[in-house]
C-alpha cells in the first residue's frame, strides 16, 4: 500500500514542507497563495496535458510492443544496437512498460549492448515525451538537450557491449532466478 | 491556448485518425489507455502542480541561482544530477517542476543535466529495473548511466 502510493507520499511531504516555508515567510496569506497559484497553473496547462495524454495513449496502440520485441530480439552487433536505439526512442510508456519489454528482449536472446542501448534511447530519445518537453520547457531548451545527448545511446551501447558483453549469460541467469 | 497546445492537439488528432483507420476498436483502446493513464496520474499531477505553485510563490531565486545558476559551474552540474535522480514521477510531473526551476534562475546547463539525470538514473525506476533485469544488469547500467548527465551537463557548460 505504501509502496503503491510512494510517489504521492513523497510529493505530498514536499508540498507540506513548501507550505510551511510559505507560512513562515508570509503567513497564512502566502500559504494560500501557493495553493491557488498551483491550481491556476494546473487549469491553465490542462488542455496541453490532455493532448499529451491522448498522444501517449494513441501511440501505445499504434506501436505494438510485440512487433518491437520481435524485431529487436534477433539482431546483434552494431546493427542491433542501432535498431535498439530506434526501438527505444519509439516505444511509448514509462518504466512500468519498457522494463518488462527489455526483460522480454533479454529472454529472447538480445545482447547486453542492445539492451543498454534500448533503455538509454528510451530515456534520451523518447519521441512520445517530446511534444510535452517542447511545450513545457520550450523548443530551444529541448532542441539543445537533444543535440547534446543525441549520440549517447548508441555510444553507451557499444561501450557496454565491449566492456561487459561477455557477462550476458550470467546476467540472464540471474534475472531468471 | 498557445501554439504548443495547438500543435499537440493536431498531433493527437492525426494519431486518432491513424488509429481509427486501423480499426475503430484500436481507437477505442487508445482512448481507454489515455483515460487509465490520466486516472493513474491525476493525483500526482495535482500534487506536482501545488509544488510548482509554491515554488513560484516562494520564488527562491537566490537559492536556485546559488546552487544551479549560471555561475555555479561544475558544482551546479553535480547538484543538478543529484536533484534529477531524486525527482519522482513521469514527464507530466517532472517537466513543470524543472520549468519552474528554470524560471527561478537555473542555468541552461543545469536544466539539461536535470532532464538527463531524471531520464537516465531516476532512483524510483530501480523498482522496475531490478526485478525485470536483475542486479548485475542494473549495476552495469547505473555504473555507465551515472556518467551520462555529467557528460551532458559538461558539454552544455562548454558549448552553450
Amino acid at each position: 500500500m505504501i509502496k503503491e502510493y510512494r510517489i504521492q507520499i513523497i510529493l505530498g511531504l514536499v508540498v507540506l514542507l513548501l507550505a510551511a516555508a510559505a507560512y513562515q515567510q508570509g503567513g497564512a496569506e502566502m500559504a494560500l497563495q501557493g495553493l491557488t497559484a498551483g491550481v491556476r497553473l494546473l487549469i491553465r496547462e490542462l488542455p496541453l496535458l490532455t493532448a499529451a495524454f491522448l498522444t501517449a495513449g494513441l501511440l501505445q496502440v499504434l506501436i505494438s510492443r510485440e512487433l518491437v520485441t520481435k524485431w529487436l530480439g534477433q539482431e546483434a552487433g552494431l546493427k542491433g544496437i542501432l535498431l535498439a536505439c530506434l526501438g527505444g526512442g519509439l516505444i511509448p510508456g514509462g518504466p512500468y512498460a519498457y522494463y518488462p519489454i527489455a526483460g522480454a528482449l533479454m529472454k529472447s536472446g538480445a545482447g547486453l549492448g542492445v539492451l543498454i542501448a534500448f533503455v538509454t534511447a528510451k530515456n534520451l530519445w523518447s519521441v512520445t515525451r517530446l511534444p510535452l518537453e517542447i511545450a513545457i520547457l520550450g523548443f530551444r531548451v529541448t532542441f539543445q538537450r537533444i543535440l547534446i545527448t543525441l549520440l549517447i545511446p548508441p555510444l553507451i551501447g557499444i561501450l557496454a557491449e565491449n566492456l561487459f558483453g561477455g557477462q550476458i549469460e550470467t546476467i540472464r541467469e540471474q534475472a531468471d532466478s | 491556448m498557445n501554439a504548443a497546445t495547438l500543435i499537440l492537439w493536431v498531433i493527437a488528432l492525426i494519431l486518432a485518425g491513424f488509429a481509427w483507420k486501423k480499426s475503430s476498436a484500436a481507437l477505442q483502446r487508445g482512448l481507454k489507455l489515455t483515460w487509465s493513464t490520466f486516472r493513474r496520474n491525476a493525483a500526482v499531477l495535482v500534487i506536482a502542480f501545488l509544488i510548482v505553485g509554491y515554488v513560484a510563490v516562494l520564488s527562491p531565486t537566490e537559492l536556485v541561482r546559488h546552487w544551479i545558476g549560471p555561475a555555479s559551474g561544475m558544482r551546479g552540474i553535480l547538484v543538478a544530477e543529484l536533484v534529477g535522480m531524486l525527482l519522482p514521477g513521469g514527464p507530466y510531473v517532472v517537466f513543470p517542476l524543472i520549468a519552474v526551476l528554470y524560471e527561478s534562475g537555473a542555468s541552461i546547463a543545469a536544466v539539461i543535466t536535470l532532464v538527463t539525470s531524471w531520464s537516465t538514473t531516476a532512483l524510483l525506476t530501480l523498482s522496475f529495473e531490478l526485478p525485470f533485469m536483475g542486479a548485475r544488469f542494473t549495476l552495469i547500467r547505473w555504473g555507465l548511466g551515472l556518467t551520462i548527465p555529467l557528460l551532458a551537463g559538461t558539454a552544455a557548460l562548454l558549448l552553450l
